[in-house]
């Protein structure tokens, strides 16, 4: 286990810049997820931390030691890929341990380790197998036996979980936060999924063209996003901006005056957010016409016009309305989130 | 893409099939049933699809009139080390055109393609010069040199490399995480992976060094140096006429080999291919 601690960590491709001064912080044992759409930079981020992609500038430290000149395998980490990457041509057993016996590891040591690590994935009946003849879950675990057979000091997973069906994902995240738990092993996880972010992460990192754009808690940054990018990333369904400006009133938006508590100055151009679970129905509400009505069992969404904007709201309850009708609702007032119209900053 | 075909339809293709296979099968039959007869009955017309006398003592004939057994160990030995030095050179020089980022390395690749344009014709009369200066002409050695550094190596590494492509890059990266270096991400992962392609290169050379004909003509002038198909030619009565049963003995003999190669590893020879787009 080690901290991991990026510096003004830059990479760029000749001219083509793509990662723009990264600071991270990541503590022993800390589980951080890197999150952020395509072509953020997350996955370049997480293969400079592997030694798989040069730092153009800055500094990588592992354990308080500057890695950004050392070899993968000189930088005590162990990395889960995407598409699994096992040997095709070896068996489990000598896919989980290849690496101790490249590094002079002796036979009962790698037999100790490779079983130690089987058991806890529950692979020991698969030992013999050879790659193609596992399930796409099965792959998944080996890699992850791979990399924890060596015990090394950081783990990293490269959206390990995307060739996985939407169940098995969810099995496996599980798995991925219990072996976390057990292990207590540093942990730099990439994912483009926020629920994979929200769900497993001691911390997310969210990234957007080559920056970061806030780093926090999960429930830190679904509660008080930094900025746009990051409220309208983070909460499935997205959260609904309208732009307005601040008044007496409240939001005056086009054809609707949403309540505000807070305080900005009068006058103030502003996007105001509010999550599609913190608006309520309620009689006395603001008018929105259904667009959409999809009913989820548990919850209902439903896509609506208020004033001239199209907004999306979930309530828990069902409901009876249909497309054009008009239904009333009422935002949380503790939940609005208000942000600057042309810095996309929050404002407090 | 798999049809379901009815019965009639599938005679019918089979039938077409047969047909189709004579021009191909016949030579080989010709050859074969010919190698056991009689030389007056080659000629026999009608000709016999079987021969209506057997006479064995061709084969023993082989062996009387050339030292044929030496001359088949030549051919052998030398296929099999044109064939393992063409097997390492080409899939190490493949492995670096696909995998190794090096200055100007599509512009050298396209150079050592090359080679493929220009016909051995023209390049054997400098060659027989390089190698009289060295003293190797009447030797084994242009035989062995020359395929290993020329044209069949050129597309032995065009195949290899076609092959190395289109292996997954996270393989790679996967070795270096667990402490290879660039050698034996080679020889451990990437080289095992290749064995298809291997299989290819292998048939492919092995069979163009055993039916090489223009090299060994004009670098090998003694009968005990001789490799098969130059062998070949000497069955000749002492009025320089083909002694056809004989002959065809010899040739039935020679062509064993390939047909050995083929059977066992024709799948190898497909698979090897698709993977450089070219047809097998």
């Amino acid at each position: 286990m080690a901290p991991v601690t990026l510096k003004s960590v830059t990479k760029s491709y000749g001219a083509t810049s793509v990662l723009h001064g990264i600071d991270i912080d990541i503590a022993d044992g800390e589980f951080v997820v890197l999150v952020g759409p395509s072509g953020c930079g997350k996955s370049t981020l997480l293969r400079m931390i592997a030694g798989l992609e040069t730092i153009t500038g800055g500094a990588i430290e592992i354990g308080g030691r500057v890695v950004n000149d050392l070899e993968p395998k000189d930088r005590d980490i162990a990395m889960v890929f995407q598409n699994y990457a096992l040997y095709p041509h070896m068996t489990v057993a000598t896919n989980m341990g290849f690496s101790l016996e490249h590094r002079g590891g002796s036979k009962a040591e790698i037999a100790e380790r490779v079983q130690w690590a089987a058991g806890i994935l529950g692979l020991t009946h698969l030992l013999d197998r050879y790659p193609r003849q596992l399930s796409g879950g099965q792959r998944q675990r080996v890699a992850m036996g791979r990399a924890i057979v060596r015990n090394p000091q950081v783990f990293l997973f490269d959206e390990p979980l995307s060739n996985l069906d939407a169940k098995l994902r969810v099995v496996m995240r599980g798995e991925i936060k219990g072996l976390h738990q057990r292990l207590g092993v540093t942990t730099v996880y990439v994912t483009h999924d926020q629920v994979e972010a929200m769900t497993m992460a001691d911390r997310i990192v969210v990234m957007n063209g080559g920056k970061v754009e806030q780093v926090g808690a999960p429930l830190d940054l679904y509660d008080r996003p930094a900025n746009l990018f990051v409220a309208g990333f983070i909460g499935s369904p997205a959260m609904n901006f309208i732009e307005g400006i601040v008044t007496n009133e409240g939001l005056v938006a086009l054809g609707v005056t949403l309540p505000l508590t807070n305080s900005a100055p009068l006058g103030t151009k502003a996007t105001y957010g509010i999550r599609p679970e913190n608006l309520t129905l309620a009689a006395d509400g603001l008018p929105a016409k259904i667009t959409l009505i999809e009913p989820m069992g548990s919850e209902t969404q439903v896509t609506m016009t208020l004033g001239d904007h199209t907004i999306t709201g979930v309530f828990r309850e069902r409901i009876a309305a249909r497309p054009g009708e008009t239904i009333h609702i009422r935002p949380d007032l503790n939940a609005i989130h208000l942000f600057d119209a042309s810095t996309g900053l929050r404002i407090e | 893409m798999k049809t379901d075909l009815s019965p009639r339809m599938k005679t019918a293709l089979y039938g077409l099939m047969c047909v189709l296979l004579i021009p191909f099968v016949f030579p080989t039959w010709w050859m074969i049933t010919s190698s056991v007869k009689p030389i007056s009955d080659i000629f026999a017309f009608p000709p016999d699809l079987w021969p209506r006398r057997f006479d064995l003592t061709t084969y023993a004939r082989v062996f009387e009139l050339q030292p044929f057994a030496r001359q088949y160990w030549n051919s052998a030995y030398i296929a099999a080390l044109v064939t393992a030095g063409t097997m390492v050179i080409s899939s190490m020089a493949g492995y670096a055109f696909a995998r190794i980022k090096f200055p100007f390395s599509n512009a050298i690749f396209m150079v050592v393609l090359l080679g493929l344009l220009i016909p051995s014709e023209v390049t054997i009369v400098p060659l027989f010069q390089i190698f009289l200066g060295w003293g190797m002409i009447n030797t084994h050695w242009p035989l062995i040199l020359v395929p290993i550094f020329g044209a069949p190596s050129v597309f032995a590494t065009f195949v290899m490399r076609q092959f190395f492509i289109a292996l997954p890059n996270e393989l790679e990266e996967a070795a270096r995480v667990d402490g290879l270096g660039r050698f034996k991400i080679f020889w451990t992962i990437a080289l095992p992976l290749a064995k298809p392609a291997l299989g290819a290169v292998a048939i492919f050379t092995f069979l163009h060094s055993w039916n090489l004909y223009l090299e060994p003509i004009v670098f090998l002038s003694s009968t005990q140096m001789f490799t098969l198909p130059q062998a070949l030619t000497q069955f000749t009565d002492a009025y320089g006429g083909a002694m056809w049963n004989i002959q065809l003995a010899a040739a039935t003999m020679t062509a064993i080999p390939v047909l050995l190669v083929f059977i066992v590893a024709q799948k190898q020879f497909v698979e090897g291919l698709a993977h450089t787009g070219l047809k097998g």
